[in-house]
């Protein structure tokens, strides 16, 4: 029996499809655009839970576009990390959805607000299930380009501002990203990702590989926010509209950095104890920098985008250390980060949408007014800061644990100091804005709409018992066959060439 | 029960903590129900005292390293919870700093956790069994993974340098709550999870020893000395409990069966007397709707019942014979002396520190009685305002124990379970009957009182006292609130630049740390003006030094 391969292209050929639909009829029946995206968020999120079965019966899975044999062809490949990270893009995506269903009201022409919203999820899902580096290149400057527009959608002053510092930063990492891919073609004549490794692989490593690293490094550390890259980011997410920054914090930065990151240095190029050691110390330094910056905001939304460098930290230090149980660590971290930081994002997108305000020295006591805000903020907040059993304790766990298997004992130490440094910015979060004496402004102030709660308390269901996928049945089928595809380093995409031929 | 036998495990030292845990449940509730009464959010709060209740015994029962943590994790969050309970203004920001200092300990116990699994030689980190690890500590590793796991034990127990939530706490939370959690609970976890970590999860070096028993005097010692010039019943309370901790930690330092035995006796009685006092203080301050020492006082005649469980509980914290905090300081004491036999001059220092201590004690409750029960009320108290039963019952049943387990000391604590869980024989080498001491004390408290009777109190006859013609009622600078006491402490030469830093928060580390934070912090965004042109900069500067550090060794 041969695999229904076909659900990988459908991964992008619905948000796609659905975008174009929008895009031509959602003027016209302005009840249209909300539905359609929800049906498409729904049938996704069923496809990438179906993709995991698939993985599991079948092994890597390959799509080939037209029939064309690879490397001739487009490859579309599904192996343990495409695997993952459809479930957690779908997943965040999906309940995003049903957030904007009642946040985006507020907003006019709000079709135009899902046709980007779907065009950055087809480009999400193409960079996930693409085998071709090149089709990773166009998928993620679809994902990029349609970002861009989201954060200037409520073309406020600094939203206009943010978006262009974005579309500048994000264009120079494209740019370093197409020049790696331009050399990487001329010297191995091939774009096909498995095929590629293969080339390299036979090749003896050079200072051009070392060179490509470094620009890749660059690009997709540019996409991901890693310190020193990081400098758009702050301003971006925080100035889009609430459940686009869940989206961008939530996902995009994972799809188009870590992802692409991961699957080209360690599938491709492969990782060399030097790079290891890089990423280890970018990690290190992104998880610091970022939260000494956000311990100082006032701006609820800044303080969350300046968490997202802080955690992406922890994701690339795990992964960087390289062993098995880090990079374990460090993508259960990247989906935990997923979902607690999209609820933080929600939750600021409540009190913004109730109050109107980001300003945290403008709340307080707003527990009394908003009490499933207030909730799953703390709960939110307690999975950042690592407080068990919430997911976010078990990820930092395994990634401290790896990190002194592998006797890095100063990065454990920083990961430490990091942790209790995120858990007193958000001790200053919920004291100013939830606890306290209620400011008498907000004495009118209501929950929110039904949607917006419902969305709230899945993710925080979410973040409470995510630590039940580590569970030795679940750690197997899910985050073990992501860790491996990515462990087996080069190896692994040989076996994508194989299964397709 | 199979299952659950990797997981759990019931010795006689988790099963008398955990009976200690319940106990306190259940009087903590009692006295809640008459003194929360009329407040809000009642269902939450009574949910999260049931919660912190069954998660301490979980706790305590665990055996396995990571669901320990797990517990203990969750019970600094419903403490936070709890705290954010507290009507106070001050309340959000204390439970702020209490979280952070007690969740950012719990983040050193996850890297001390995987420290000790790396050195435990399990083969996963799920089977890490607290009481059959004994990790030789012989490595600098090892080292670091007791100290981080210690951090953990004395922020919750509230010794220093973790102990400033002490004193906030018992000032803004809701009043059980002080007495049922840091008073306590705390005290009980804390302790437990150090005679844990001595006992059975590492073997610990000399020096470790030495530096454990420092600790504690210097715990004793500092918090004693911020406890006598507060001026706050609560706050003065707390700093108490802080000083308490320094004993059970000095006994347990020498780790001599003996003061283990002591360190654990003081960590029951300390409970005992610790929330009596913060449970019949309760009494007087929500009558008197102030917790200000000078606005305190006279309350020994409106509340009799409430002033003799305060003063039971003041004499057995001060360490006065027949009652029980004297026969756990004893065993401390002695247990100093037989570690003194065979090494060195530093035992005579801890020694010295812990007499000081309990002597400074003594000094700074004599001030909190006068202050309360003795001095002339600052405002006129009609009658008598004794509080309702559910108020009462359980200071005066904590009162009862306190005298129960100095008198009978070693025929019910110390044999029943202390003893037990301990395991190996304890030597007494100083003598000491608690039975008859006591009959003895009484006999002479006896003599002494018919003596007073006889030969002063039937000769002598009341009259107004006479101040140059003044009406006293009128001159309020003439009244002694009892604040005034050990004023001039403050004005020693060496101790007041330390009172004076300490007054500016020197000696906080929490403090410390937000200060360091916030001026990086502060530093890191100065450098993002938000200009383009500096951030592509530093993106060259980044491809440049990635391309150095990558090409640089291959060329």
């Amino acid at each position: 029996m041969t695999p229904p391969s076909y659900i990988l292209p459908l991964c992008v050929a619905l948000p796609l499809g659905g975008a174009f639909v929008t895009a031509l009829l959602g003027r016209k029946f302005p009840a249209l655009a909300p539905l359609l995206a929800t049906v498409v968020a729904a049938i996704l999120l069923g496809i990438s839970l179906l993709s995991v079965k698939l993985l599991l019966q079948h092994g890597v899975v390959v799509y080939t576009v037209g029939g064309w044999p690879p490397p001739v062809g487009i490859s579309m490949v599904l192996d343990g990390l495409t695997a993952f990270m459809l479930v957690t893009i779908n997943l965040v995506v999906f309940l995003v959805v049903i957030f904007c269903l009642d946040y985006v009201n507020q907003f006019t022409a709000r079709w135009n607000f899902y046709v980007l919203f779907l065009m950055t999820l087809a480009g999400m899902n193409g960079v996930i299930v693409t085998g071709d580096l090149f089709n990773l290149f166009v998928f993620l400057e679809v994902a990029a380009v349609a970002s861009y527009g989201l954060v200037a959608f409520g073309t406020e002053k600094h939203a206009l501002e943010a978006a262009f510092k974005y579309a500048v930063m994000g264009s120079v990492g494209s740019l370093c990203i197409l020049l790696g891919i331009a050399v990487l073609y001329a010297s191995t004549s091939t774009l096909n990702m498995a095929d590629m490794a293969r080339v390299l692989a036979m090749s003896k490593p050079g200072a051009l590989t070392t060179f490509v690293t470094v620009l890749f490094l660059m690009g997709f550390g540019m996409k991901a926010a890693v310190v020193p890259f990081h400098a758009w980011l702050p301003d971006a997410h925080s100035s889009a509209p609430a459940p686009i920054s869940a989206m961008l914090s939530g996902v995009l930065i994972k799809a188009l950095g870590v992802y692409a990151l991961c699957r080209v240095i360690f599938n491709v190029l492969g990782a060399s104890p030097r790079i290891l050691g890089v990423l280890l110390f970018i990690g290190a330094l992104s998880m610091v920098v970022g939260v000494f910056l956000a311990i100082g905001q006032w701006d609820l939304k800044r303080l969350l985008a300046f968490h997202s460098i802080s955690q992406i930290g922890y994701v690339i230090l795990g992964i960087g250390l390289g062993t098995p149980l880090g990079i374990m660590g460090g993508l259960f971290h990247l989906l935990n980060h997923s979902l607690f930081k999209s609820l933080l994002f929600l939750d600021s997108g409540v009190i913004e949408y109730a109050t109107g305000t980001r300003d945290l020295k403008a709340m307080g006591g707003l527990r009394a007014k908003l009490p499933l805000t207030g909730a799953t903020t703390l709960a939110a907040s307690m999975s950042i800061a690592g407080i068990p059993p919430f997911n976010g304790f078990w990820s930092k766990l395994l990634i401290i644990v790896a990190a002194v298997q592998a006797e890095r004992y100063g990065y454990a130490f920083w990961a430490v100091l990091a942790s209790v440094l995120t858990l007193a910015s958000f001790m200053k979060v919920m004291r100013y804005a939830f606890f306290g004496q209620l400011n008498s402004r907000w004495n009118s102030v209501t929950e929110a709409p039904f949607f917006m709660k419902l969305s709230l308390v899945a993710f925080a269901v979410l973040c409470v018992f995510g630590g039940l996928l580590l569970l030795p049945q679940a750690r197997e089928a899910f985050l073990g066959l992501a860790s491996e595809a990515i462990t087996n380093g080069t190896e692994y995409v040989n076996m994508a060439v194989t299964q397709a031929r | 029960m199979n299952e659950l036998e990797p997981y759990f495990r019931l010795d006689w030292l988790s099963g008398s903590v955990a009976a200690f845990v319940a106990g306190y449940t259940v009087l903590t509730i009692v006295y809640s129900m008459g003194y929360m009464r009329g407040r809000q959010a009642q269902g939450r709060y009574y949910g999260y005292i049931l919660l912190t209740c069954i998660l301490s015994i979980a706790a305590v029962f665990a055996d396995n390293l990571v669901l320990f943590v797990v517990c203990w994790g969750l019970l600094g969050l419903l403490l936070y919870l709890l705290t954010n309970l507290g009507e106070s203004p001050g309340a959000a920001k204390t439970a702020k700093k209490t979280f952070i200092i007690i969740g950012g300990t719990d983040s050193l116990m996850i890297l001390g956790l995987a420290l000790a699994w790396s050195l435990g030689g399990r083969p996963s980190l799920f089977d890490l069994r607290m009481t059959t690890l004994e990790i030789p500590i012989v490595s600098p590793v090892g080292v670091m993974a007791y100290l981080c796991l210690l951090s953990g034990a004395l922020a919750k127990a509230g010794a220093m340098p973790f102990h400033t939530w002490v004193p906030d706490t018992a000032q803004d939370a809701p009043l059980p709550v002080v007495a049922f959690i840091p008073a306590s609970l705390d005290k009980l976890l804390g302790i437990y999870l150090l005679v844990r970590l001595n006992v059975d999860i590492f073997v610990l070096t000399k020096g470790l020893y030495v530096f454990l028993m420092l600790l504690g005097s210097f715990t004793i010692v500092a918090a004693v000395m911020m406890a006598l010039v507060q001026h706050d019943m609560r706050r003065l309370l707390g700093y108490h409990a802080v000083s308490q901790v320094g004993y059970m930690i000095l006994g347990i330092g020498t780790g001599t069966p003996l003061g283990i035995a002591g360190g654990l006796f003081h960590m029951f009685n300390n409970s005992l007397y610790k929330s009596c006092l913060f449970f019949s203080g309760g009494a007087v301050t929500r009558e008197a709707r102030t917790d200000a020492l000078d606005e305190l006082g006279g309350y020994a005649h409106a509340m009799p019942v409430t002033y003799t469980t305060f003063l039971i509980a003041a004499l057995a914290i001060s360490g006065i014979p027949p009652l029980n905090g004297f026969v756990s300081k004893w065993m401390i004491y002695q247990s100093l002396a037989t570690v003194g036999r065979n090494s060195g001059w530093l035992w005579t220092l801890c020694l010295a520190s812990a007499l000081f201590g309990s002597v400074l004690t003594l000094a700074s409750f004599m001030k909190l009685i006068h202050a309360i029960f003795l001095a002339r009320p600052a405002r006129k108290i009609e009658g008598k305002k004794e509080t309702s039963l559910l108020l009462l019952a359980p200071h005066a049943i904590l009162a009862g124990l306190c005298v129960l387990f100095g008198v009978f000391a070693f025929q019910l604590p110390l044999g029943r379970f202390i003893g037990p869980a301990v395991g190996t024989p304890i030597d007494y080498p100083g003598d000491w009957h608690t039975l008859a001491g006591a009959l003895l004390l009484l006999a002479g408290f006896g003599a002494g009182a018919v003596l007073y009777i006889i030969g002063t109190a039937l000769r002598a006859r009341t009259v107004e006292p006479f101040v140059g013609g003044e009406v006293l009622e009128e001159q309020p600078a003439m009244r002694m609130s009892g604040v005034e006491f050990y004023k001039t402490v403050e004005e020693v030469p060496f101790l007041r630049w330390i009172y004076h830093a300490a007054s500016q928060k020197f000696f906080d580390l929490y403090e410390l740390g937000s200060r360091a934070t916030l001026g990086i912090s502060r530093m890191l965004s100065r450098i993002h003006t938000g200009e383009l042109p500096t951030y592509l900069a530093w993106c060259v500067l980044g491809i440049i030094v990635l391309l150095f550090v990558l090409l640089g060794g291959s060329a």
